[in-house]
C-alpha cells in the first residue's frame, strides 16, 4: 500500500492504494470518474485514454503508483466553466457518437491533437489517433468534427446556436 | 469494476521506485528471480494480467535518472538509455538518416499512446517475435549494454534475443542501454506488414552502408520467426546495387530462403508471400530515394 497524490482534472486527490492498482481502476472506482472507460484491458481499444502529466496514455497500462505527484486530465477536464470545447460541440453537430461509449476517450484525444497541432492533416488525424477504436464505426463523422474545429478560427456561432435551441 | 478475474486485475506484488542504478541492482540482489523490472511496462503488465508472470516484487527503473539520457557518442553512435520511451527517441531529434531505420520502426510502433510509455529495451526485453524494433536494431549492429554484480558487459543485439520471451540477461542484470555504433553513409528503411492489428505478421529492416563505390547491404527479417532473422541471400541479391533487377531476384530470394513460422496470426506460406511483398516495397523505396 501506497499514499499518492494525484491532481486530476485540477483537484488534489489522497488516496491510498495498492500497489498493484490499475490507474483505469483508481480513476473509475476510486474516484468515480466514469468517461475513463474500460473495455479491452489490454492496450488495445484506447477507450481508457487520459492524459498523464500532459501525454495521453492508455490507463489500463499504467498503475496508479506511477501517477503519484502527477496531473491526470480526462474528459471532464477540457470544458472551461461549464462551456463544452469546440471539438465537443463539433461532434454533437455532426454526429460523431453513436453508443457513445468510446466517445470520452476520441473528444479528449482529438482535444489534444487540435491543441498541439491546431490544423492536422488527413495522416496526422489517423496517426494521432491511431490507438482507438469505436466499434459504431463513427469515423467519418469524427473525422468531418476535427475538419471542422481545424478550420475555424473561432468559436462557431451556429452551432452555439443549434445547442441553445435543444 | 475490475470483475476480479486474470485479465483485468494484476497479481499482489510490492512496487519500487529506485533512484539510481545501485539501489535497483541492490534490490535484484534481494529479490532475484522475485522481481521484474519495468520500463513503460506494457509488456510486463499485460503479461502480469494474463499471469504469464506473477513477480512479488516490481522494480521500475524510470526514476533512475542516468537511464534517461540519450546520448551521442564519439564518431557519431548512438547510446539510448533504458529509461527512454520511444515518444522521447523519436522527439529527441538523433534519428538522423545513418539511423533511419530505426527511427522508421519505432515510429510505427503500436500507436502513439503506447510509444508514450514503451521504451526501446523494454521492446527488446520483450522479445516477442512481432516486435518491431529488435529487426532495425540488429541491421544497425547494435549492442545490449548491462549491469551486474559481476560488472558491466555487452551483448550484440542478434545474441540477446535468444528466443520468444526468451533473452540472455540474469536475474541480478540490469540491461542500462542500447548502443548503436556509428557509419558514415549509412541509410536504412524498414518495412512491416499488419492485419489491422499493431501486430507485425512480417517485418524487414535494410541498412547500405558505404563502402568505397559499394553500398553493402544488411537485411534482417522480423515477426517470421521466433527471433529475428538475417538473410544472406537477400543480400547477395543487392550487392551489386539496387535496380529493378536485384529488386526481383531479393523478393525471390526472400520467399525462397527466409524461413516463416506458423502461428495463431498467420500461416507460413502467408508469411513467405509477404516476405516477398514487403521486401520489394521497402527496397524499391531505397531505390527511389
Amino acid at each position: 500500500m501506497t499514499e499518492i497524490s494525484v491532481r486530476v482534472n485540477g483537484r488534489l486527490r489522497r488516496r491510498v492504494v495498492k500497489d498493484n492498482e490499475l490507474l483505469l481502476d483508481f480513476l473509475r472506482d476510486r474516484l468515480e470518474v466514469r468517461s475513463v472507460k474500460a473495455a479491452c484491458w489490454r492496450g488495445e481499444c484506447g477507450l481508457c485514454t487520459v492524459l498523464l502529466g500532459g501525454g495521453l496514455v492508455k490507463s489500463c497500462l499504467v498503475l496508479a503508483v506511477e501517477a503519484d505527484g502527477k496531473e491526470v486530465k480526462t474528459v471532464e477536464g477540457i470544458t472551461q466553466d461549464g462551456e463544452l470545447a469546440p471539438i465537443q460541440k463539433a461532434f454533437i453537430e455532426h454526429g460523431a457518437a453513436q453508443c457513445g461509449f468510446c466517445t470520452p476517450a476520441w473528444v479528449l484525444a482529438t482535444h489534444e491533437l487540435l491543441r498541439t497541432n491546431p490544423h492536422p492533416s488527413d495522416a496526422e488525424l489517423t496517426e494521432a489517433v491511431g490507438g482507438l477504436v469505436c466499434r459504431c464505426g463513427t469515423y467519418n463523422q469524427i473525422r468531418e468534427a476535427v475538419a471542422e474545429v481545424a478550420s475555424t478560427p473561432k468559436p462557431r456561432k451556429k452551432v452555439e446556436e443549434g445547442l441553445a435551441q435543444r | 469494476m475490475s470483475f476480479g478475474s486474470a485479465y483485468t486485475t494484476l497479481p499482489d506484488f510490492d512496487y519500487h521506485k529506485p533512484k539510481t542504478l545501485e539501489e535497483a541492482l541492490d534490490l535484484l540482489k534481494a529479490h532475484g528471480d522475485e522481481a521484474k523490472l519495468m520500463g513503460g511496462g506494457i509488456g510486463l503488465i499485460a503479461f502480469m494480467k494474463e499471469r504469464l508472470m506473477s513477480p512479488a516484487h516490481v522494480i521500475d527503473i524510470k526514476g533512475i535518472a542516468e537511464l534517461r539520457e540519450i546520448t551521442g557518442l564519439p564518431g557519431g553512435g548512438l547510446r539510448i538509455g533504458a529509461g527512454v520511451s520511444l515518444t522521447e527517441l523519436l522527439e529527441e531529434g538523433r534519428l538522423g538518416e545513418e539511423f533511419g531505420v530505426l527511427r522508421e520502426a519505432v515510429s510505427r510502433v503500436a500507436d502513439p499512446m503506447i510509444r508514450r510509455r514503451a521504451t526501446l529495451v523494454g521492446n527488446l526485453c520483450e522479445a516477442i517475435p512481432w516486435v518491431d524494433s529488435p529487426p532495425a536494431l540488429i541491421a544497425l549492429d547494435a549492442s545490449v549494454e548491462c549491469v551486474g554484480p559481476k560488472g558491466r558487459r555487452s551483448i550484440p543485439v542478434s545474441s540477446f534475443i535468444r528466443g520468444p520471451v526468451d533473452i540472455d540477461l540474469e536475474s541480478d542484470e540490469i540491461v542500462t542501454a542500447v548502443v548503436i555504433p556509428p557509419a558514415r553513409g549509412r541509410e536504412g528503411a524498414f518495412e512491416k506488414f499488419t492485419a489491422g492489428s499493431e501486430f507485425s505478421l512480417a517485418s524487414v529492416a535494410v541498412v547500405l552502408t558505404a563502402e568505397g563505390k559499394k553500398r553493402v547491404p544488411k537485411v534482417v527479417y522480423g515477426a517470421v520467426n521466433s527471433v529475428p532473422a538475417r538473410s544472406v541471400e537477400v543480400e547477395d541479391a543487392i550487392r551489386d546495387g539496387l535496380t529493378p533487377g536485384s529488386i526481383r531476384k531479393a523478393a525471390q530470394a526472400a520467399l525462397e530462403k527466409v524461413e516463416c513460422f506458423d502461428d495463431v496470426l498467420a500461416s507460413s506460406g502467408y508469411r513467405k508471400h509477404l516476405v516477398r511483398v514487403i521486401t520489394t516495397r521497402v527496397l524499391g523505396r531505397m531505390m527511389a530515394k
